[in-house]
């Protein structure tokens, strides 16, 4: 009875342990899959072809230190920190080329690749085989946006664009043409404020 | 020849008869082997059974103490994590709050500009680290502080300024781009769901 009892004994501490360390790998395996920031790092050739890159990469440290430099006293700074605050990064890789056709499905596959993880759900597919595609991607985590991937191809542009953490999309949009930000021409875009 | 044989059958059978000559010599040559009572001793080195290994002896004592292990390690790893999160935060200080000025050379001036518009990652990290950290309040107030540990702390702080207005031009850049393809995708969408009803718009005045 007793050489029973520490039998069973064995067993429960031994599947105990390997329920832990399955449950560790699990939690490990959903936050890595959960994880609002994608990878770009593959788009890095396409910056030899390209004529014009932008390549920003604000991870949270800098984004910390960024938004403590903003002032609260300067309306336009005050709503930008505001838009930023809580964001955990911002990273924008642009290349735009002298000519078409410098980059191919494949190059975007990589990024496309981890958009397809279910964590990610696609708000917008717009698709033009004249004027090109732009896909908008959001992460949603407790009934928040937890981040945004913007993946814009044109015939001689591409441009991914992924924010980690809490998005405004709707005060975001209407950035452009607001203080610092210059509008850029694109059709669409909401009307100038008013003075 | 029959009692003979009958008192040499009892003698046999329970030592009653005539002994046997024959009887008794085997008697002797097989009393040796007789069963003798005795305690039973064990000889010291000898091992029954196979010996039992450290690991199959202790197999419950050691998967506790693995499970233990795994969770204090990942419970380390996940503070270790929060606590390099918080870190930069409390590092840097609001532009609201007063900020020691750096008295320096022009060239230093110009030296710390261009090494805070390219960052290094090694740099960042030095200026982050706990380390660094500034205290405009004890610089100002402690007389005996090296002048040249003091000189250092003040160009890490301008580097710091400076690396900021960078990042804040890279962050008003990328949000204008972000802005820029959201308003474009929300433009295409609803050009794309709505065609008809822009079509059909008139021109009123």
């Amino acid at each position: 009875m007793k050489l029973l009892s520490q039998t069973l004994l064995k067993i429960a501490s031994v599947k105990l342990a390997a329920l832990a360390v399955l449950l560790m790998l699990g939690a490990t395996a959903t936050a890595l899959a959960q994880d609002p920031r994608i990878q770009t790092s593959q788009l890095d050739a396409l910056a030899a072809k390209a004529s014009e890159t932008v390549d920003v990469n604000i991870d949270e440290s800098l984004m910390a230190l960024t938004t403590k430099f903003l002032s609260s006293k300067d309306e336009d700074e005050k709503k930008v920190k505001e838009l930023v605050s809580g964001l955990k990064g911002i990273y924008v890789k642009s290349f735009e080329f002298e000519s078409e056709g410098q980059y191919t499905d494949a190059d975007l596959e990589s990024i496309r690749s981890q958009l397809r993880n279910p964590a990610w759900s696609r708000i917008i597919n717009a698709r033009s085989k004249k004027d090109g595609s732009v896909e908008v991607y959001v992460m949603h985590t407790g009934g928040q946006i937890s981040g945004l991937a913007v993946l814009a191809t044109e015939l001689k542009e591409i441009t991914v664009i992924n924010i980690v953490g809490p998005v405004d999309l709707e005060k975001l949009t209407q950035l452009e043409g607001e203080f610092g930000i210059p509008d850029l021409g694109l059709e669409g875009s909401k009307p100038k404020r008013k003075n | 020849m029959n009692s003979k044989q009958n008192s040499d059958a009892d003698y046999l059978w329970d030592k009653t008869g005539e002994p046997d000559p024959e009887i008794q010599q085997l008697e002797e040559i097989l009393g040796t082997l007789r069963y003798q009572p005795r305690p039973l001793e064990i000889p010291a080195g000898l091992h029954v059974g196979r010996e039992r290994s450290f690991f199959r002896s202790y197999a419950a004592p050691l998967a506790i103490a693995a499970t233990v292990a795994m969770l204090l390690l990942g419970l380390g790893l996940w503070l270790g994590l929060q606590r390099l999160q918080r870190s930069p935060q409390q590092i840097v200080k609001s532009p609201d709050t007063p900020q020691v000025q750096p008295v320096s050379s022009p060239d230093e001036k110009q030296n710390s500009a261009v090494a805070a518009s390219t960052p290094a990652p090694e740099q960042k990290r030095i200026e982050e680290s706990p380390r660094h950290r500034v205290n405009p309040s004890l610089l100002a107030q402690n007389s005996k502080r090296d002048r040249n540990t003091a000189v250092k702390d003040q160009q890490l702080t301008l580097k710091q300024q400076q690396e900021a207005r960078a990042a804040k031009d890279q962050l008003m850049l990328a949000l204008r781009v972000t802005s820029a393809k959201l308003n474009l995708a929300q433009k295409k969408a609803q050009s794309t769901n709505a065609p008809d009803l822009i079509h059909n718009q008139h021109k009123i005045g």
